[in-house]
């Protein structure tokens, strides 16, 4: 058996994988990628802790994750289409009609 | 178990003896009426997609669906569902819990969501998807509903996303104006990134203790926990997907831009319910599950949440007396607000906790009002097409004359001055400051709203005291708007004197988390 500790780094580092896109990337459908990204590793926090406390509320509980992401995804991949419709880019810098 | 021994407890009072899965959905109502409204639009929508002439049954049923949902949540309350000896009626296990804070928060998002509704029907004519506007509405407003019912940190996700799914589309709703599709971008992003992080931060909070359900978490930490540093993690991390969702430092960038760019309803909406809905599920999460004590090996946010207040009301009162479009200086003033009501969470475990607890929720109402109020006003403003910023309201005192007092009420409860609720709220807070020794954050609160009044003051001068430009002409007076105005003001002035009301209400559902 992997002790915990293992799937917690390995947790960590993707979700800083996930954020270190986020603030790099300029794309917004690689912002939706690096987003996935950092919701998986919660869930493998959540599977690995729930295998360790030998009870199953972390995967159920991941399983909700993975359906949200996914409707979250759709409702991001229609607002980035509307977004390529007005601006004719999905850079995430283009935007800029309002000021920050 | 849970679920049969607190019915067992709950329903004996004489019009509550049913059967238990009946009393599960009696206490639900209010989230069972928005649901189903939300379905009931769909089915009207399909029967012909392409018929305008359908408008006013939409906008009805939906106006209909949140009138008896807020009417519900009044009766509840008054019968005194999940409050008094007995404690929070749970259900489901835990996974909801309905109580006098949960049905008070419930009365906010349902009479927003009205106000809201009844503002649309002159704000959207002539638009088309008219019927997923207002299921997109109604579908939101259960998710706060839920969310101000959550009971487990599962829960708490799920309802979050399901109020904050619908609001991405919303903001994004005018699908050829640029500023609603940037606005809805910057929403999104940021509202991604801040539910990723929330997730993770779940995943930390149960790695440490095991549990997702806020009252097994609770007793997880009171036995002490040997994970100190990733409970510590987790905690902050979650406190970050709240800080989104209330529009706080630092995840309050998308506010300004989301609140300017979408229609200014969907504004008013988002500004004053989803505000409240963040700060709901921030209170009961953080006095239930990490009550001061039991983390304070791990970390003592109520320092994190007395920084965030400090900045937070700085930032947004600094940010919003710069300003030169009205709407954008409301966004910002949204902000402001959200840094007073985190007094309540910083002055958490001073031996006041009822109190204090209870003055953000009144402030939370009375905002509901009162910001829903002023962002409606704006939606007049886009609806006459007069401009947006202070100097194209020069005059408009001339032109509407009743929709001006309505607006000069809010801006000046808004700054804290006793023409509406706003005033009662703010004191409120400030004796809650100075009573839990929070004397530097009463400090910056008087400040701040001594800074406000600059701003706020500003656009009741352009309505009332300059001179009108030559081109400036209002076509009609539209009905709804009208009316959702109105009664706001109307409201925001009446809750000057009946605040107490409210208050004992607040008081005794704060004091009941901690009881």
């Amino acid at each position: 058996m992997v002790a915990v500790q293992y799937y917690l780094l390995l947790s960590g580092a993707i979700f800083c994988i996930g954020l270190f896109g986020i603030l790099t990337r300029r794309n917004a459908l690689f912002f939706l990628m690096s987003v996935e990204l950092m919701l998986n590793a919660a869930n493998i926090n959540l599977v690995a802790f729930s295998f360790q406390y030998g009870n199953l509320t972390g995967q159920v509980f991941s399983l909700f994750i993975t359906a949200l992401a996914a409707a979250e995804v759709a409702v991001g991949i229609g607002i980035i289409l509307v977004l390529y419709r007005n601006f004719g880019d999905v850079d995430v810098t283009k935007a800029t009609t309002l000021r920050w | 178990m849970v679920i049969s021994a607190s019915l067992v407890t709950w329903f004996s009072g004489p019009t509550l003896q049913t059967a238990p899965p009946i009393g599960d959905w009696v206490a639900l109502t209010p989230v069972l009426l928005l649901g189903l409204t939300a379905l009931i639009l769909f089915v009207i929508d399909s029967i012909d997609p392409d018929d305008a002439s359908n408008t006013p049954a939409l906008a009805g049923t939906a106006a209909v669906g949140t009138v008896l949902a807020l009417g519900a949540a009044v009766v509840l309350l008054a019968a005194g569902i999940g409050q008094g000896q007995g404690g929070a009626l749970r259900l489901y296990g835990g996974q909801l819990i309905v109580d006098g804070m949960a049905l008070f928060f419930t009365v906010i998002f349902t009479s927003v969501a009205t106000l809201v509704i009844v503002a649309s029907y002159d704000y959207l004519a002539d638009r088309v998807y008219q019927a997923e506007y207002y299921m997109l509405i109604l579908l939101a407003a259960t998710g706060m509903t839920l969310m101000a019912a959550a009971g487990s940190l599962a829960t708490v996700f799920i309802s979050l996303e399901l109020a904050s799914l619908p609001s991405y589309a919303l903001v994004a709703f005018l699908k050829d104006n640029r500023g609603s599709v940037e606005a809805g971008l910057k929403y999104f992003l940021i509202g991604a990134l801040s539910s990723a992080i929330f997730a993770y931060g779940i995943s930390l909070v149960y790695g440490a203790t095991g549990r997702l359900g806020l009252d097994a978490i609770a007793q997880q930490l009171s036995g002490g926990t040997q994970l100190v540093g990733i409970l510590g993690v987790g905690v902050l991390m979650v406190a970050g997907g709240f800080a989104f969702k209330t529009a706080s430092v630092p995840f309050h960038f998308w506010a300004p831009a989301a609140y300017e760019g979408a229609p200014a309803p969907v504004s008013a909406f988002l500004s004053s319910a989803s505000k409240a809905a963040g700060f709901v599920v921030a209170f009961r999460v953080f006095a239930v599950a990490f009550s001061p004590d039991a983390v304070a090996a791990s970390v003592d946010w109520t320092l994190a949440f007395w920084l965030l207040a400090a900045v937070t009301m700085t930032i947004g009162n600094f940010a919003a007396a710069t300003q030169d479009k009205v709407k954008r200086m409301l966004a910002y003033s949204s902000v402001g607000h959200a840094g007073y009501v985190l007094i309540g969470l910083a002055a958490l475990n001073a031996g006041q906790n009822g109190l204090v607890l209870g003055a953000s929720m009144i402030h939370l109402l009375v905002y509901g009002f009162m910001n829903t109020g002023a962002f409606l006003f704006v939606a007049l403003a886009e609806h006459w097409e007069i401009g947006r910023t202070f100097e194209d309201y020069n005059g408009l005192g001339t032109q509407a004359p009743i929709a001006c007092v309505a607006m000069s009420v809010f801006m000046f409860s808004l700054a804290g001055l006793p023409v509406g609720g706003g005033f009662m709220s703010k004191y409120f807070i400030l004796v809650g400051a100075v009573g839990t020794g929070h004397f530097v954050l009463a400090a910056l609160l008087l400040i701040n709203s001594a800074l406000s009044l600059y701003y706020y003051s500003r656009v009741v001068r352009s309505l009332w005291f300059e001179d009108p430009a030559d081109s400036l002409s209002i076509d009609g007076y539209p009905v709804g708007l009208y009316a959702a105005v109105i009664g706001a003001a109307v409201i925001t002035f009446l809750l000057l004197p009946g605040i107490f009301l409210a208050s004992d209400v607040a008081t005794s559902a704060a004091s009941a988390l901690f009881a």
